[in-house]
């Protein structure tokens, strides 16, 4: 690494970032908040988080030279890369802001316009367009020097970070996590934890930084309490009202993704947590008016969050619990100091989309009974097949079973131009009537 | 005097062109394809005979092409419209590196090289959304005239943004645009502006290189042409009735075919 | 015989177990120890009904008309089901059949190491198959001894008599058109080896053809060479397919056939070496020089790719390897295909065209 770049580095995180935060701050201020008919006051944790992501994306314009970059995947095993200092950066973070900043079509149209598909997966058209245009609603982002995918959530990111392999042309470093089918056989644990450990020759080398068995626990262990404290903060949304909606979380998620294994993670949900006791208590909602709970199946659409936001509170509705959020926080009991390589292996194997259905089915069976839910909401995305296939069964079965109403809506993460608002108004409304009798 | 023939049988159009051994047009006609192919060739045919004042002995060879080339039995030959198109292209503009063929049903983007031949293509996939039939549809749906897009878009103060790929959600768009009272004029821009964007893509896919030519009844639409110059930064050469350039290629082939068989 | 009265001799006559098989990567040796024969489905030819009710529209063809079959009666006359876990799609429809669709057919999985590959990818892969072997044998009942050896060893004959039956028509020398060709390799999908092998040695008995076709030769890639309809077009075009790279032929061709040891052994070396693929997620330099190296052995005029729609893994090759074989001055064609759908004018066109350009 430059020892230039690495000042610069150093020179923008101490002064130029807290520079850029307190203008931001200053700013802010100005702006008179007026109470809103549909929601509670806006949470106070809510400007650290602006700041926390702004200073990430930040100071990745400055982390080239300084630090070894490193693209990851959601679903990563990122505490090994702490151990090296890698500057982190999560291409699916990046594609859900071009969802939400209404520049998917554009990026997404870039990159079928160099012949990929438009049924893939809109997070990589987004970022493959960016790779062609250099646009991004985040600037300019940091080059990688490294790839980090784990296809515990899918195989496109497989295929997609192949594809990035080859143009920036850098390594790639795939953490190749057997589906689980049926039950996981201590010979899939046994090759999971042979490629965590087989990594680090390659982590050292990229990064010129040795392994450190003591700061690696300490990693995991700062991983492990930022997923439990964002599992806590989740756990607030059972009580009545909740304190939080789900479109609020799919913001507060982002530390958890991309920022775990690091201190400013955990203490951000230390104090978003703290507020929220303090809401549940003092019996503050979210939404004014919570008379009917609901939840969401699979990722966000970014591009209708807000627009989402409002429709479901005027309704007197409000989503407390989603498979999506929920993922960053399911499995973490399984990590294990003792035996770091393979509880590691079997926190990130089991999650929602590396396992089958039936976990599928009966996790959300559970999360309707804990959360008192009295909707469904499935959002079918277009982009993401493993999220996606089988939903149609989950919606028959939990009728069956629980009789609890739901609605699909066929629909796109980020790409905006494959969601018709006509159709999904008519089928939400035909739901609105269905919870109400 | 040996003349030579070539046929377009197109999804919607059906065109004739007789040329001489000088490649002089002595007749081009179009007619509407209709529902039976070999009809549709054979009366075009007979009505360019008539205009250029010609017996069929006289033909020494015919090409057809498009998508009912197969069902002439009267064609020495079948050619698929991509070659033609270039080799017509060629002719009227010799400086064409790229010719752009939206029809009825597809839309094509060629790449030539030295001598007109074709060095790479591409089409639309199958969705019809990109196609003049999504004009088409979309015009009944407004309420205008083939003829009316062109100088309805020009005159269009704002535009419209098309969000949906897809023709049948597009056309759910333009009802609900319809009902919120958006002007006709931007609607339509939107909606050329959402074919470019489609056929942008194929462009881009065979690269852009000297003169770009566009035939094909859509380059009868000087709404679409207007916003494909702009995306491909200079002006596109039009003939004066594009949808015959097709028949004209095939008639040029036929010429040559009788040449090599000598 | 059809391939339903076949498999049905298989069981009552043969006595042996019929496994349905997804596509596409999967070890038939450890299906044939078990004296099960493999049924592999891949476009069974239905119109799609009931599938539907569990499918999203923007699923492939490939896994809507399988799972059509499966729910349609097709998993009545199969023992069992086999899931390689070839992409997202299988992977949660396997799923689905298992956990969602109250089936008795008991469903297996195999997973199969993704690349870039490391030390373990070859010792996990070879716990793949000692797991399906017991898994097989637990419910199909021992297998004998020896099986396991014996199957490798057919294996091995079945891939030399393909290498040869590709080589052949490589050199212009096979006698058998496009069309002949792709429908004696299918019949591999659902014959026991031992009928297999005797027609691929009737083939390759064979005398070789006077001439060569006289158009230019193409190198087929995707998963499956369909429609019909197209090969038949082009051995009316006299154009002659030099080589494939497609999911269900050369893609599952060894290069390497180790000739003893450990069978499992022999089985992961064979596997270690088979061309690269999308589904195993190898990487776009090796494809591309796998590509480049099939159309300058062969001397191909162009390539043609057979996509499935919705196809996460091909589509996303694709642009690399079209761009690729561009900077090597080889022209391409890409066709979005459904497996079942009719060879139609638009695709004629196409392909006609690209013919007419690279002739
Ligand atoms: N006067 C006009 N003004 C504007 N557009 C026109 C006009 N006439 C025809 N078009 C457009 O041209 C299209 C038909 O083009 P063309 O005649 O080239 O099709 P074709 O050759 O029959 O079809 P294909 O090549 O797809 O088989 C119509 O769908 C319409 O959108
Ligand atoms: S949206 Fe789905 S397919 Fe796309 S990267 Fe995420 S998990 Fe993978
Ligand atoms: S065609 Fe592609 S998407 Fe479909 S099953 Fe095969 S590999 Fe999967
Ligand atoms: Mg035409």
């Amino acid at each position: 690494m430059s020892f230039a770049a690495a000042m610069r580095y150093r020179f923008m995180k101490d002064l130029g970032a807290p520079a850029l935060m307190a203008a931001r701050r200053a700013m802010r201020k100005k702006r008179p908040s007026r109470p809103d008919p549909l929601f509670g006051p806006p949470l106070k944790s809510l400007a650290r988080l602006k700041e926390i992501m702004m200073r990430h994306y930040f100071l990745a314009r400055y982390a080239p030279g300084a630090h070894p970059v490193a693209w990851v995947t959601s679903g990563a095993p990122v505490e090994l890369l702490r151990v090296f200092g890698f500057y982190t950066f999560y291409p699916e973070n990046h594609g859900a802001m071009c969802g939400a900043a209404h520049m998917a079509p554009e990026l997404c149209q870039a990159a079928e316009d160099h012949g990929y598909s438009q049924d893939l997966c809109s997070y990589a058209r987004c970022d493959l367009g960016h790779y062609f245009t250099g646009k991004s609603p985040a600037g300019q982002l940091p080059k990688p020097d490294l790839l980090f995918a784990s296809n515990n959530i899918c195989q496109t990111v497989t295929y997609w970070f192949k594809a990035l392999a080859h143009y920036y042309d850098i390594p790639l470093i795939l953490f190749d996590t057997p589906f689980n089918f049926d039950q996981i056989t201590e010979s899939d644990l046994r090759y999971m934890a042979g490629q965590l450990e087989e990594m680090i020759t390659p982590l050292q080398r990229i990064s010129g930084v040795k392994f450190d068995q003591a700061k690696f626990l300490a990693s995991l262990e700062l991983g492990r309490a930022t997923s439990e404290t964002w599992g806590q903060v989740l756990q607030t949304m059972r009580h009545r009202p909740s304190p939080l909606t789900i479109f609020d979380t799919f913001f507060h998620m982002a530390p958890v993704v991309s920022l775990r294994g690091l201190p400013v993670a955990y203490d951000y949900y230390q104090t978003l947590l703290e507020e929220l006791r303090d809401r549940v208590a003092r019996g503050i909602g979210a939404v004014k008016l919570e008379r009917k709970r609901l939840m969401w199946d699979n990722i966000a659409m970014w591009y209708k969050v807000r627009d989402f936001s409002n429709l479901f509170a005027e309704h007197g509705m409000n989503f407390v619990v989603a498979t999506y959020t929920n993922a960053w926080a399911e499995t973490i009991q399984y990590l294990d100091p003792d035996d770091p390589f393979r509880s590691l292996a079997k926190t990130y194997s089991l999650v929602i989309l590396n396992n089958n259905l039936d976990h599928r089915l009966s996790l959300m069976e559970r999360l309707i009974a804990d959360y008192q839910v009295d909707g469904l909401v499935i959002h079918s995305a277009r982009s993401c097949k493993p999220y996606s296939v089988g939903q149609y069964d989950l919606k028959r079965l939990l009728m069956e079973r629980l009789a609890i109403p739901s609605v699909v809506i066929e629909a796109d993460i980020t790409d905006s131009r494959a969601y018709s608002e006509e159709q999904t108004r008519t089928r939400l409304e035909a739901f609105f009537e269905a919870l109400e009798d | 005097m040996s003349l030579f023939a070539g046929i377009d049988i197109g999804s919607l159009s059906t065109e004739a062109v007789i040329i001489d051994q000088q490649a002089a047009m002595v007749a081009a006609v179009i007619l509407p394809t209709e529902a039976h192919s070999t009809k549709a060739a054979e009366t075009a045919l007979e009505a360019a005979l008539e205009q250029a004042g010609a017996r069929r002995p006289e033909l020494a060879r015919i090409v057809a092409t498009g998508y009912g080339r197969v069902s002439v039995p009267f064609a020495h030959k079948a050619v698929t419209e991509i070659t033609c198109h270039g080799a017509g292209a060629h002719h009227l503009f010799p400086g064409t590196g790229t010719v752009i063929d939206i029809g009825g049903q597809d839309s094509k983007v060629i790449r030539l090289g030295p001598g007109g031949k074709v060095v790479d293509f591409t089409m639309n996939d199958k969705c019809a959304a990109g196609t003049g039939r999504f004009l088409e549809v979309m015009a009944a749906k407004l309420g205008a005239g083939l003829d009316e897009l062109g100088p309805l878009s020009r005159a269009a103060r704002r535009e419209v943004a098309i969000s949906s790929v897809c023709t049948v959600f597009a056309e759910s768009e333009v009802v609900s645009l319809v009902a919120r009272n958006e002007p006709r004029e931007d609607i339509i821009r939107g909606l050329h502006r959402a074919i470019v964007n489609r056929v942008w893509s194929m462009v881009r896919a065979v690269g852009v290189e000297g003169q770009v030519t566009m035939t094909g009844g859509v380059a009868k639409n000087s709404g679409v042409v207007e916003l494909l110059e702009e995306k491909v930064g200079q002006p596109i050469n039009v003939y004066r009735e594009p949808q015959i350039v097709g028949a004209l290629g095939a008639a040029l082939l036929a010429r040559d075919q009788a040449r090599a068989l000598g | 015989m059809t391939r339903k009265e076949y498999l049905q001799h298989q069981k009552t006559q043969r006595h042996r177990r019929v496994v349905g098989v997804l596509p596409a990567l999967f070890p038939r040796e450890i299906l044939w120890a078990a004296d099960a024969v493999p049924a592999e489905v891949w476009d069974p030819p239905l119109a799609v009904s009931r599938a539907g009710a569990h499918l999203q529209p923007y699923i492939c063809s490939v896994v809507r008309q399988s799972l059509e079959l499966i729910l349609s009666g097709g998993a009545d006359l199969v023992d069992a089901l086999l899931f390689p876990h070839t992409c997202d799609s299988i992977q949660n429809m396997a799923s689905v059949v298992h956990d969602y669709c109250g089936l008795d057919t008991p469903c297996l999985f195999f997973y199969h190491p993704k690349a870039p590959y490391t030390q373990h990818s070859r010792v996990y892969y070879r716990d793949q198959l000692q797991a399906l072997l017991e898994r097989l044998q637990e419910l199909f009942g021992p297998a004998e001894p020896g099986a396991l050896t014996a199957a490798v060893e057919m294996g091995q004959r079945m891939y030399r008599r393909l290498g040869e039956m590709y080589a052949r028509r490589a050199g212009g020398n096979l006698g058998l058109g496009n069309e002949e060709f792709y429908r004696v390799l299918r019949r591999g999908e659902y014959l026991h080896p031992e009928d297999f092998i005797a027609e691929l040695d009737q083939v390759l008995g064979r005398p070789a053809p006077a001439a060569a076709p006289p158009g230019p030769a193409v190198i087929l890639s995707g998963v499956v060479p369909n429609p019909p309809g197209l090969l038949s077009q082009l051995d009316r075009l006299g154009v002659a397919v030099a080589h494939d790279d497609l999911l269900m032929g050369s893609r599952r061709i060894p290069s390497r056939l180790p000739a003893e040891g450990d069978p499992l052994d022999r089985l992961t070396e064979s596997y270690f070496s088979l061309p690269p693929c999308s589904t195993r997620s190898n990487s776009l330099a090796r494809r591309a020089a796998y590509l480049g190296q099939l159309v300058e052995q062969t001397g191909a005029a162009g390539v043609i790719f057979l996509i499935v729609k919705f196809c996460e893994p091909e589509y996303f090759d694709l642009p690399n390897l079209v761009e690729e074989l561009k900077a090597r001055g080889v022209p391409s064609l890409v066709l979005d295909t459904e497996t079942n759908q009719p060879y139609d004018g638009r695709m004629a066109t196409r392909v006609e065209a690209f013919i007419e350009m690279i002739g």
